[in-house]
C-alpha cells in the first residue's frame, strides 16, 4: 500500500548549494518571526520598570517574577481567565461544525457528478475573497433579527459559515487525492455511500482533517474583529477582547499587556505543538501523487 | 452457488470520444474461469468495471446469473453492493488503516453478520490462503504476494457469485507469480466460483484460463480454449500477440518464391496480390543440412529460452526467421529447416488457411 502515497520529489533536494541557500532563507523567516515573540516573553517575565530602562534584549540587571501573570489572570475588573473559558466555548464548537460540514460538502465535490458542480465551487471559491468587513453589517441584523446578538451561539454560527467555504475548499482537494480504488474497493465489498465515506475516507483523511482544524481554531481562537462586533457582555466576551483592556487607562501596562498575550498565544500554540505531526502531513498531502 | 454472466451488445464510449469497447458479447458459463487479454488499452478493466458496477456502459446489457444488472437502453442499473461480486484490485486496494482481519471481515460486517459467524469465516478464508497468522498485520506491513492473498480472501469471503481479478499478479515478481497463479486457479476448482481474470500477460492467461477472449481497441479478436488461439489465430494480431517467442510473420507478394516452396495453393496465389506469412519458432525446426527440410539458411543468432535454444536463420533475399534448434549448429553454419505448420492470412490479417505437414 506504502506505493500509493509515492512523495513527489522537491526538485529542491540534491545540490548542497541549493540547501545552503534554503538554509539562510529558513533562518531569516524564522529569526524575523520569532524575535517579537521572545520580546513579548522577556517583557513578560521581568519588572516592567527594567524593560523600560534597559530594554527587553539586555540580560543584566535581569529579576525574574510572574507579577504580571498573576496580575493579568486574577484582575478583579477583567478576568482573562473568563476571556479563555469563552474562547474555548467559542472555539471548540466552531471548529467541529465547519469540519464536519465541510468533510460532507468537500466529499461529495471531489467524488460525485451533479450538473452544476463546476459553478456550484466555483461561487465558493469566489465568495471565500469577500472580506469581513464587507458582511458585518448584514451579519450583525441577521444576528439581531434571529436575536442571536451577543450570545455563544450566533459567533459560533458565524464563524462555523465563515469557515466552511475554506474548509470544503481544502479537504475537497484533500479527498481527491485519496486513490478511488479504495472507495470502489468499499462499494463492491457492500458499504453504501455513506459508510464508504466513514468507514474509508475519513479515517484515511484524518491529517487532512486535523490541518483544516488546527487552522480554523487558530482562526478563531485570533479573531478579534467578529467578537468585538457581536459581543458585549463582558461576561461573555473572548480573549483576544479582554487584551487590549489590559491596557491600563492612562498608561501602557506592557508587562501586564504581554503577559496576557502569551497566555492568549498558549492555546493555538499547544494544539500545533501537539498535531504537529498530522499538521504536517495534512499539507504535505498536497503534494501527494495520485 | 456459481453463476454465469451474460454480456449482450456493451459499448462503452468515455466522452467526448473514447471508444473503450465495441459491441461485446460473451456468455460465461457457472464455475467457468474466464480470461480477458489484451494488450494496454484495450478495454479490459472497462469490461470489468462494467460488470462490477463500477462503470456503466453507454449501451448493452449485463447479466449474473438470471438476473439483469445492468440496462443501458432501459436505463437500469443495480450497484455494485447489490451484485455479490468479489473484486481484487490491481493494487488490490486493501485498506490501509485496518488490519488484514478487518479487511477480510469488512464485506461480512457490512452485511451485520453476527460476530463469531464473521470471526469463523475470516479464520476458514485466511487458512484456506495461508494467510491465518498474518491476520493482525496492516498491509503496509505484507509483502506483495501476501497482500494479494489478504486481496483475494476479503474478495472470496463473502461467498460471491462472480470473482473478478484485474491484472492480480502483475505487481509480483516472476517467481511468485507462478505460485499465485496455481494459487489462484487451486482455488477458484476448489470452489467452483465462476472467475473473470484480466490480464495483458498470456502466459497468466494460459495458466489459468478456461477459456480467454482477446481483446484490441475495444473489440473482441478471438474467443476459446487456450489451444484454440495458439493453433488457429484467427488474424495477424492474434497469431503475433500469442505465443512465446512470437511467431514468424513475413509479409509477402504471392509471386514470392517462399509461397511455392511451402506449398501455398495457387487459389490462394491468383485471389491475393499480398499476404502474411505466419510460422511459429516452434513449429519450424532447424535440422542437420543432410536432413529434408522445406527451406534452407544461415545460422545468424542463437538464443537460450529455458531449456531450449532457438536460431535466427537468414533465409537469403533480405528474409529471416526463428527456428527452434535441433541440432548442432553454430553462428554462420547451414540448416535444414523442416515446417510444421504455416499459417497464410490475407492482406487485411485475417486466416485464409492453414497448411500443416
Ligand atoms: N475514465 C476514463 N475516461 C476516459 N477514458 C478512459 C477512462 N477509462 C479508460 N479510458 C480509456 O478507455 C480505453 C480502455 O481503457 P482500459 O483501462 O479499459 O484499458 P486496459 O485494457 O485495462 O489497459 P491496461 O492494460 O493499460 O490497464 C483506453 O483508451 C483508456 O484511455
Ligand atoms: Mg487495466
Amino acid at each position: 500500500m506504502k506505493k500509493l502515497y509515492r512523495f513527489r520529489r522537491t526538485g529542491l533536494i540534491g545540490s548542497p548549494f541549493k540547501i545552503l541557500i534554503l538554509n539562510i532563507i529558513a533562518w531569516i523567516i524564522g529569526i524575523l518571526w520569532i524575535t517579537p515573540f521572545i520580546g513579548i516573553f522577556m517583557t513578560s517575565i521581568r519588572p516592567f520598570r527594567e524593560v523600560v530602562l534597559y530594554g527587553w534584549w539586555s540580560l543584566s540587571p535581569f529579576t525574574f517574577t510572574l507579577k504580571n501573570y498573576i496580575d493579568a489572570l486574577f484582575n478583579p475588573m477583567f478576568s482573562l481567565g473568563r476571556g479563555l473559558l469563552n474562547s474555548f466555548i467559542i472555539a471548540i464548537p466552531s471548529t467541529l461544525i465547519p469540519i464536519t460540514i465541510a468533510a460532507l460538502t468537500a466529499y461529495g465535490f471531489a467524488r460525485f457528478s451533479l450538473p452544476i458542480k463546476k459553478y456550484l465551487f466555483a461561487t465558493i471559491l469566489f465568495l471565500m475573497a469577500v472580506p469581513q468587513q464587507m458582511t458585518i453589517i448584514p451579519i450583525f441584523f441577521l444576528l439581531k433579527d434571529l436575536h442571536l446578538l451577543n450570545t455563544y451561539l450566533g459567533l459560533i454560527l458565524v464563524h462555523s459559515s465563515w469557515g466552511i467555504p475554506w474548509i470544503t475548499f481544502f479537504l475537497r482537494n484533500y479527498f481527491s487525492l485519496l486513490p478511488a480504488e479504495l472507495e470502489e474497493a468499499a462499494r463492491v465489498d457492500g458499504a453504501s455511500d455513506f459508510q464508504v465515506f466513514r468507514i474509508v475516507v475519513l479515517p484515511l483523511a484524518i491529517p487532512g482533517l486535523i490541518s483544516a482544524a488546527v487552522l480554523q481554531f487558530a482562526w478563531v481562537w485570533n479573531d478579534f474583529f467578529f467578537a468585538l462586533m457581536l459581543i458585549f457582555d463582558p461576561n461573555k466576551m473572548v480573549v483576544t477582547q479582554m487584551l487590549p483592556r489590559l491596557k491600563g487607562q492612562y498608561q501602557v501596562d506592557w508587562g501586564l499587556l504581554s503577559s496576557g498575550s502569551i497566555i492568549a498565544m498558549l492555546a493555538p500554540l499547544l494544539i500545533y505543538g501537539f498535531f504537529n505531526k498530522y499538521y504536517m502531513r495534512g499539507f504535505r498531502g498536497w503534494a501527494m501523487k495520485r | 452457488m456459481a453463476k454465469g454472466v451474460r454480456i449482450e451488445n456493451i459499448w462503452k464510449i468515455f466522452p467526448p470520444k473514447v471508444v473503450a469497447l465495441k459491441n461485446i458479447n460473451v456468455e460465461i458459463k457457472p464455475g467457468e474461469f474466464f480470461v480477458i487479454l489484451g494488450p494496454s488499452g484495450s478495454g479490459k478493466t472497462t469490461l470489468l468495471r462494467i460488470i462490477a458496477g463500477l462503470e456503466v456502459p453507454t449501451r448493452g446489457r449485463v447479466s449474473i446469473g438470471d438476473k439483469v444488472v445492468v440496462d443501458a437502453d432501459k436505463g437500469m442499473f443495480i450497484e455494485p453492493r447489490d451484485r455479490n461480486i468479489g473484486m481484487v484490485f490491481q493494487n488490490w486496494a486493501l485498506y490501509p488503516h485496518m488490519s488484514a482481519y478487518d479487511n477480510i471481515a469488512f464485506p461480512l460486517k457490512l452485511k451485520k453478520l453476527p460476530k463469531e459467524e464473521i470471526n469463523k469465516r475470516v479464520k476458514e478464508v485466511a487458512e484456506a490462503l495461508g494467510i491465518a497468522d498474518l491476520l493482525n498485520r496492516k498491509p503496509g506491513h505484507m509483502s506483495g504476494g501476501q497482500q494479494q492473498r489478504v486481496a483475494v480472501a476479503r474478495a472470496l469471503v463473502k461467498q460471491p457469485d462472480v470473482l473478478l481479478l484485474d491484472e492480480p499478479f502483475s505487481n509480483l515478481d516472476a517467481r511468485i507469480r507462478v505460485t499465485a497463479r496455481e494459487f489462484v486457479k487451486e482455488i477458484q476448482k476448489k470452489l467452483g466460483i465462476t472467475t473473470i481474470l484480466v490480464t495483458h500477460d498470456q502466459a497468466d492467461a494460459f495458466a489459468v484460463g478456461d477459456r480467454v477472449m482477446v481483446l484490441r481497441n475495444g473489440e473482441v479478436q478471438q474467443m476459446g480454449i487456450p489451444e484454440e488461439l495458439y493453433d488457429q489465430p484467427v488474424n495477424v494480431f492474434i497469431a503475433n500477440f500469442i505465443g512465446d517467442p512470437p511467431m514468424n510473420i513475413f509479409k509477402l507478394p504471392t509471386t514470392h518464391e517462399l509461397l511455392k516452396k511451402i506449398g501455398v495453393d495457387d487459389e490462394i496465389i491468383n485471389k491475393h496480390k499480398e499476404v502474411y506469412i505466419g510460422i511459429r519458432p516452434d513449429e519450424a525446426i532447424a535440422l542437420e543440412p543432410k536432413e529434408e527440410g522445406h527451406l534452407k539458411g544461415t545460422v545468424i543468432i542463437i538464443e537460450y529460452v529455458g531449456s531450449r535454444k532457438y536460431a535466427k536463420i537468414d533465409l537469403g533475399n533480405g528474409l529471416s526467421i526463428r527456428a527452434l534448434l535441433e541440432c548442432r549448429a553454430d553462428n554462420g553454419d547451414t540448416v535444414s529447416i523442416r515446417l510444421v505448420k504455416v499459417h497464410v492470412f490475407s492482406e487485411t490479417g485475417e486466416r485464409i488457411t492453414t497448411i500443416r505437414f
